[in-house]
C-alpha cells in the first residue's frame, strides 16, 4: 500500500523577518513496516543553507536558514511512503509477562540497551504517583505485557474525552489526569508514562494516519492532519505500537514520520526568527492512497 | 637588639599560639610529629618576623589592592549588591615538590580518562555497550545533550579545559571531590591573587622558589593555535579569531571572564554579538561582520543554542551546534561535556581507568555509592546518616549531610531515593585536611580545597603550577568552602624550580611569533555592543557632569542670596531651577504641577534630584546608568581609569547612605563637596580614557557620546534661559550662571573682557568654533569622528548620520547672532533663537539615534523569537 504525503506549515509574520533558523522533522523515516520511497523538502522563500541529518533517534532532520528580509515562510514536504502489513503480531495474550520483560531489560544486548533509555523521565514526562496508580490496574501480578498494554489503552480510550483545543503543548500530565480530556498526543504522552511508572520502555511516534470520508461524501484535500501514538518494547519481539486516541493496533493506515521519548523530541518544525512582530500559522496534511 | 628579639619572639608566639589545639584532622602546616612540616618553614619564619599585627594591615592593603582593581565575585540574591569584593587571605597554600609530582601525574592521567570517556559518550558509547558505564547513569544526566551527539572538535583531545577540585584525605593523599568539565571558573582569580600577593608581601616569596603561574596561560594560547591548526580540511588558519563569550555583567564570575579576554587579547562577548549565517559564526563589529574561529564559552552549554538546545535561552547563538557539526567553529568546551560533572561517574573511574588506560588511578576519588544498582542503594539506605547525598543532575543540584538530617527529614529523603534511585548518589563524609588562614592576627586551621587547572596541548595536557585554593567560612566545616558559601581564596604555592622545558617554548608554532601580535590586539575589531556601551559611557559621563555643574551654580546662589534676595536674584534663581528641571528631565519639578511650592523651597526637590537612586534624571540615577555601561566593558579600561571610577562609585554610595531626611543642610555640604570631587574625577577619567583607549578601538565611539551629550545639555540650558526674555539685571546674573554652568566665563572675560551681552554671550557659546565648550566646536569634532566610523571611510557619499550633523552645522552657520537676539513686538521669547535650538535638539536627538540603530543593532533590531508547531489536533 503507497501513500503520498502532503504536509505543509504557513508562517505568516506581521513584520519582516531579515534571519531563521529551522530544524525540521518532516521527512518520514524508514522502518520493517515502511519504506519512505521518496521525499521532496520545498521551502519558501528558498534557503541559503540547507542541509540533512539524522538526530539522536535516528529521525530525518532538515536543518535551514533563510537570510534576507522575508514576510512569510512555507515548508511543503511531499513524501511517498510503502507500507506493509505488520506480519510479526505477537500474541496479545501470549507471551511473557510484564515483569518477565522487565527483568530481561537487565541485558546490554544492544537493541535491549536501545530500549532502556525509553524507560527513564524525558523532559515533559516527569514520573508521578497518580500516573503509577492509574497504571497499576491494567498491570497485574504474571499479566502478559502485551494484554496488559492493551488494557491500558482501552481505558484510556474509555475513559479520556478527546477534545480538540482543550490541551496545549504547555498543558502538564496532572491536568489532563484531573480533566479527563486531551487529544491524542495528550493521550500518548499518558499511556507513555503508564508504561514508564511500571519500568517499561515506550516511546512517542508522530506520524499520520489515513481518514476514509463518511460514505457518499467526497474526499477533502487537506483535511487530514498529524497524528501521535505509542510503542512498547517486547523483549524477544520488539516494539509493538498502540493508538489509544482510537483504540486500536496501528496497521497499514499509520505512517510513521518520527519518534523519540516524547513530543520534545520530534516536534516537526521549530525554529528561531529574528523579528519584533507577532506571526501566524497555518498547517495543512494531506495523506492520500495512491495504490493497493 | 634584646629588645627586638623578645619582641620578635612575642609575635612568634602569638601568630602560632592554640594552633595544634584540636585540630580536627590531618593539617598542611602542622605535621604528625609536632611541629612544621620542612617546606612551611620558610614562609612561617617570614610571617614571624613581620608580626601578626603587620600581616593584619598587609592584608587589608591586599584587600584594598583587589577592590581597587575590581576583582568581584557576584553572589546570587545578595543584599549586598551585585559585585561582592574578593577576599584573599594573605597565608598561601603551600604544596612540597614531591607531593606536588604525584598530584600533577594524577590530575594529567584523570583528564586523559575523562577525555576518553567524553569522546565516547558522544562517540561510539562502547563503554556502555560493554558495561562499565550504566547507561542510565549517563542518560538522567541533565548534561547529556542528545543533539551534540557525534559532533567533536578536531584532534584527540574533546576535553579541553579541565579543573578538579583536590582536597588531602586523612591518609595525606590528595582526593579529586569533583570534576569541573563544562567552563570551568578560577584560573583569573588564582592570577589574580598571585599578582595581589606579589605585589604586597615581596618579602614572603625571597628564597622560595614558587613556580609561576604565566606558563599556564600560554599553554591555554598554545593550546587553542593547535586546535586551530587542525581545519578539517588539512589547511592551517594562521590567525583564528577567539571570542571569549560571557553570559554578561551578571554573570557570578564576570570579573573574570573580563579579565582573561583582556589578558589574552581576545574579544568579550555576548550572545547576541554573534550570529550565524552561511554556515559561519561571525562576530558583529563596528567594521561589519567578521568570522569567529574559536569560541571560548564561559556559558554552559544547554544556553548556547536556542535552535537545539534550551528554546527560551537569551545567552546563547541560534544554529551554533550546525556549525560546530560542519567543523567552522570550534567551541571550547564543547558542548555536552557538562555530562562529565557528574558525581556517580566517580563510582566507575577505577574500573574504565583500568579498562581504557590498564592503569590504576593515582589520585583516589571520594568512596561514591550510585543508587541505580540494587546493591549500593540498599548500603546507602542502610548508611544514610553517615553519608552526603548528592543528586547527579545539577538540575536539582543539592548536597544534604546525612547527620545534620532530623528524622523526618531522613525519611523523605529515603521515600525520594526508592522512588529515583537513578538520581541519586551516597558518599563518604571525609574530613578533609586544614592549612593555617590569619584570623585575628594569628592562625587558626581551616579546611581547604584546592581547585587545580588542566589545558589540553597536542598530545598533553599542561597543569597549572598552582590553582585556587579556597578555605572554609566556619571552623570545621569543609562545605563551606565554595564562593556562592563566603569562603576564601588563598593563593597557592607550589615550591620547586621550574622545570627545564616550560610549556611556553615547547610545541610552539614555527610562525607563532609572527602570529601572535596581529591575534593579541584585534586591530580594528569593535564589537557593536563594545561600541555601544562607550558611547554611553560618554554619554553618561557628559551627562552627569553637566547635571553636576548646573547643580553646582545653583547651589552656590541659593548659598550666597540665602534671606536677603533681591527680585532679579530671585527670577534668575528659579530660572536655574526650572533649567535643572529640564536638562535633568525630573519632571514636574520647578516647571508643572507643584513647582510654585518647590519653587519657594527648592531643598528637597534639589537633594533628590541629587540623590535619589530610583528617579530617572537624577545624579544619582545617571551616575549608576554609568557605572553599569563601564561594568558591561570591564576590559577595555586601564587600570588607572577602572580605580578612578570605581572610587567615584564607592564615594557616591556611601553618600547615599549619609543621606539625613532631618538635617537637609547638613546633607547639603556633604553633597556640595561631593560634586567638586565628582567633577574633577569624571573629568579626570575622560582624560585618563583619551590617552589610554586606542582611537580606533572605541575612543571615537566614547567621544561621539560626550560630544552628543554635551551639545544636548548646553541647548537645553540655553533654551530654558536665555531664549526667555527677562528684566536685563536677572537677565545679566543668568548669563553669569550659565557662562559659569558650561566652564566658560573665564573665555568670556579673557576673550571679551567686557560686562556680559547677551550678543557676545551667545556667540561665545553657540558660535565659536575655537572655543571647546562651545556647540559649534562639539559638531565639528562630531563630524570628524562620524567619518572615522569604519563604514564611514572611503564613501564617496554621505551617511545618514554625516548629513544629519551637516544639516545641523549648517544652520548653525548660516544663523546670525544679531538676528537671534532679537525680540519681536509684545513677544515674551526670542522666537528665533528658540526655532534655532529646537531644531538643533531635534537633528541631534535623530543622529544619536541613527548611529545606534546602524552601528550598535545586536539583531538588526529584532527580538530572537523562538517558533514552535503547535500540538496538532487529532
Amino acid at each position: 500500500m503507497t501513500y503520498r504525503i502532503v504536509h505543509i506549515t504557513r508562517y505568516k509574520y506581521h513584520e519582516s523577518v531579515n534571519l531563521c533558523h529551522n530544524e525540521a522533522r518532516l521527512i518520514p523515516r524508514s522502518n520493517a513496516w515502511q519504506v519512505c520511497k521518496f521525499s521532496q523538502v520545498n521551502i519558501e522563500p528558498l534557503p541559503e543553507e540547507y542541509s540533512e541529518r539524522e538526530d539522536f533517534f535516528g529521525n530525518r532532520v532538515s536543518y535551514f536558514a533563510i537570510q534576507h528580509p522575508h514576510e512569510q515562510l512555507m515548508v511543503k514536504v511531499i513524501s511517498e511512503v510503502q507500507k506493509t502489513a505488520i506480519e510479526t503480531q505477537t500474541d496479545l495474550f501470549g507471551g511473557i509477562s510484564w515483569e518477565r520483560a522487565k527483568l530481561e531489560l537487565l541485558s546490554n544486548k544492544p537493541d535491549l540497551l536501545d530500549a532502556r533509555q525509553f524507560v527513564l523521565e524525558s523532559p515533559m514526562l516527569a514520573s508521578s504517583l497518580t500516573v503509577e496508580q492509574y497504571a497499576r490496574v491494567s498491570f497485574t501480578a504474571g499479566r502478559p505485557l502485551l494484554e496488559a498494554t492493551h488494557d491500558l489503552m482501552r481505558r484510556i480510550h474509555k475513559d479520556f474525552d478527546y477534545v480538540p483545543k482543550f490541551t496545549t503543548i504547555a498543558t502538564p500530565l496532572s491536568e489532563i489526569m484531573r480533566q479527563r480530556k486531551g487529544v491524542c498526543q495528550d493521550f500518548a504522552h499518558l499511556s507513555i508514562a503508564c508504561l514508564r511508572s511500571m519500568g517499561l520502555p515506550a516511546r512517542y511516534i508522530s506520524g499520520y494516519l489515513e481518514t476514509v470520508p463518511a460514505p457518499g461524501t467526497e474526499r477533502l484535500t487537506g483535511a487530514d492532519a498529524s497524528h501521535a501514538w505509542f510503542s512498547v518494547f517486547v523483549p524477544g519481539s520488539g516494539w509493538v505500537d498502540f493508538d489509544p486516541t482510537n483504540n486500536l493496533i496501528p496497521s497499514t493506515k499509520h505512517i510513521t514520520l518520527a519518534w523519540g521519548r516524547d513530543y520534545s523530541d520530534v516536534s516537526p518544525l521549530k525554529g528561531v526568527v529574528f523579528s519584533a512582530g507577532k506571526h501566524a500559522l497555518s498547517v495543512s496534511v494531506d495523506v492520500q492512497r495512491i495504490s493497493g | 637588639m634584646i629588645i627586638q628579639s623578645q619582641s620578635q619572639n612575642n609575635s612568634t608566639h602569638h601568630l602560632l599560639s592554640g594552633y595544634t589545639a584540636g585540630l580536627p584532622s590531618m593539617d598542611e602546616m602542622w605535621g604528625e610529629q609536632g611541629h612544621l612540616r620542612a617546606h612551611w618553614q620558610a614562609l612561617i619564619d617570614k610571617m614571624q618576623a613581620l608580626g601578626g599585627e603587620e600581616l593584619g594591615q598587609r592584608q587589608q592593603e591586599v584587600l584594598r589592592l583587589l577592590r581597587e582593581n575590581g576583582v568581584t565575585y557576584s553572589v546570587y540574591d545578595d543584599p549586598q549588591g551585585l559585585n561582592r569584593p574578593w577576599k584573599l587571605d594573605p597565608v598561601p597554600m603551600l604544596i612540597a615538590k614531591a607531593d606536588w609530582q604525584i598530584t600533577e601525574a594524577g590530575l594529567k592521567q584523570r583528564a586523559e580518562l575523562l577525555n576518553l570517556i567524553l569522546a565516547d559518550i558522544y562517540g561510539e558509547r562502547q563503554l556502555i555497550k560493554d558495561g562499565l558505564l550504566p547507561l542510565e547513569l549517563v542518560y538522567n544526566h541533565s548534561g547529556f545533550l542528545r543533539a551534540c551527539d557525534q559532533v567533536r572538535l578536531p584532534g584527540k583531545y574533546q576535553l579541553f579545559l579541565y579543573a578538579a577540585d583536590l582536597a588531602r584525605g586523612p591518609d595525606g593523599r590528595m582526593w579529586v571531590i569533583s570534576d569541573r568539565t563544562q567552563a570551568p571558573s578560577g584560573t583569573g582569580y588564582a592570577l589574580e591573587n598571585r599578582s595581589a600577593m606579589a605585589r604586597v608581601f615581596p618579602d614572603l616569596f625571597q628564597n622560595i622558589p614558587v613556580r609561576k603561574l604565566a606558563h599556564f596561560f600560554q599553554a591555554l594560547r598554545n593550546g587553542l593555535m593547535a586546535l586551530s591548526a587542525k581545519q578539517p580540511d588539512g589547511s592551517r588558519k594562521e590567525n583564528p579569531r577567539i571570542v571569549v563569550l560571557t553570559p554578561g555583567p551578571h554573570n557570578e564570575t564576570y570579573f573574570e571572564h573580563a579579565y582573561l579576554a583582556s589578558y589574552l587579547g581576545y574579544a568579550l562577548v555576548q550572545g547576541d554579538d554573534l550570529m550565524v549565517r552561511n554556515g559561519y559564526v561571525w562576530l558583529k563589529t563596528l567594521g561589519g561582520l567578521e568570522t569567529v574561529d574559536i569560541i571560548i564559552r564561559r556559558v554552559d552549554d544547554e544556553f548556547c543554542d536556542p535552535l537545539e538546545l534550551r528554546k527560551d535561552s537569551q545567552l546563547g547563538v541560534a544554529g551554533l551546534l550546525e556549525v560546530m557539526r560542519r567543523g567552522n567553529v570550534l567551541v571550547v568546551n564543547p558542548l555536552g561535556s557538562g555530562v562529565l560533572e557528574n558525581p556517580a561517574l566517580m563510582a566507575f573511574l577505577p574500573s574504565i581507568s583500568r579498562h581504557l588506560l590498564n592503569e590504576e588511578l593515582i589520585l583516589p576519588s571520594v568512596a561514591t555509592w550510585w543508587c541505580g544498582q540494587p546493591k549500593e542503594q540498599q548500603y546507602v539506605l542502610e548508611n544514610l546518616e553517615n553519608l552526603i547525598i548528592k543528586t547527579l543532575d545539577r538540575q536539582h543540584k543539592s548536597t544534604l549531610v546525612g547527620q545534620w538530617l532530623d528524622k523526618k527529614q531522613l525519611a523523605d529523603l529515603r521515600f525520594a531515593i526508592q522512588t529515583r534511585p537513578h538520581l541519586y548518589i551516597g558518599q563518604e563524609h571525609v574530613s578533609f585536611s586544614t592549612a593555617p588562614s590569619l584570623i585575628n592576627g594569628h592562625l587558626e586551621p581551616m579546611n581547604t580545597v584546592l581547585r587545580t587547572f588542566l589545558v589540553a596541548q597536542n598530545d598533553h595536557y599542561a597543569v597549572m603550577p598552582g590553582g585556587l585554593t579556597r578555605s572554609s567560612s566556619e571552623k570545621g566545616n569543609f562545605l563551606l568552602v565554595s564562593n556562592q558559601k563566603g569562603g576564601i581564596s588563598k593563593d597557592t604555592w607550589i615550591i620547586g624550580a621550574e622545570p627545564e622545558n616550560p610549556v611556553s617554548s615547547l610545541h610552539k608554532p614555527a610562525n607563532y611569533a609572527r602570529a601572535s601580535p596581529s591575534n593579541a590586539n584585534p586591530s580594528g575589531v569593535l564589537p557593536s555592543r563594545t561600541a555601544e556601551n562607550l558611547f554611553w559611557v560618554g554619554r553618561y559621563t557628559e551627562r552627569a557632569l553637566s547635571t553636576a555643574r548646573l547643580l553646582r551654580t545653583v547651589l552656590r546662589n541659593l548659598n550666597e542670596s540665602n534671606g536677603v534676595a533681591q527680585e532679579p536674584d530671585i527670577v534668575c534663581q528659579q530660572a536655574l531651577l526650572k533649567a535643572l528641571t529640564h536638562l535633568t528631565r525630573t519632571y514636574p519639578g520647578f516647571v508643572d504641577k507643584g513647582s510654585q511650592s518647590r519653587l519657594q523651597q527648592p531643598l528637597t526637590e534639589l537633594l533628590s534630584i541629587i540623590l535619589d537612586p530610583v528617579r530617572p534624571g537624577s545624579l544619582s540615577f545617571t551616575l549608576k546608568s554609568l557605572f553599569r555601561s563601564v561594568y558591561a566593558v570591564r576590559d577595555r579600561w586601564s587600570m588607572d581609569s577602572w580605580r578612578v571610577i570605581d572610587a567615584l562609585e564607592k564615594e557616591w554610595q556611601t553618600l547615599d547612605s549619609k543621606q539625613q531626611a532631618d538635617h537637609p543642610e547638613a546633607t547639603l555640604r556633604h553633597v556640595q563637596n561631593a560634586l567638586d570631587h565628582l567633577i574633577t574625577t569624571l573629568v579626570a577619567f575622560m582624560g585618563l580614557n583619551m590617552e589610554t583607549l586606542s582611537r580606533e578601538q572605541g575612543w571615537l565611539l566614547l567621544d561621539a557620546g560626550r560630544r552628543i551629550e554635551l551639545s544636548l545639555s548646553l541647548i537645553s540650558m540655553v533654551r530654558s534661559t536665555l531664549v526667555i526674555l527677562q528684566e536685563a539685571p536677572a537677565e545679566y546674573a543668568l548669563q553669569e550662571a550659565i557662562l559659569t554652568s558650561n566652564e566658560s566665563l573665564i573665555t568670556y572675560r579673557f576673550q571679551y573682557r567686557t560686562y556680559l551681552e547677551l550678543q557676545t554671550v551667545l556667540d561665545l557659546l553657540l558660535m565659536d568654533t575655537a572655543h571647546p565648550r562651545s556647540l559649534a566646536y562639539q559638531l565639528v569634532q562630531l563630524q570628524t569622528h562620524l567619518s572615522a566610523f569604519p563604514r564611514n571611510l572611503d564613501k564617496q557619499r554621505l551617511s545618514q548620520e554625516e548629513k544629519l550633523l551637516m544639516e545641523a552645522l549648517t544652520k548653525l552657520r548660516l544663523a546670525e547672532v544679531s538676528q537671534l537676539v532679537k525680540i519681536a513686538d509684545k513677544a515674551t521669547i526670542r522666537e528665533e533663537l528658540d526655532s534655532l535650538l529646537a531644531a538643533m535638539s531635534r537633528l541631534l536627538f535623530k543622529t544619536s539615534e541613527v548611529i545606534t540603530l546602524t552601528f550598535f543593532n545586536h539583531a538588526q533590531g529584532q527580538q530572537q523569537l523562538t517558533l514552535v508547531t503547535p500540538y496538532p489536533e487529532l
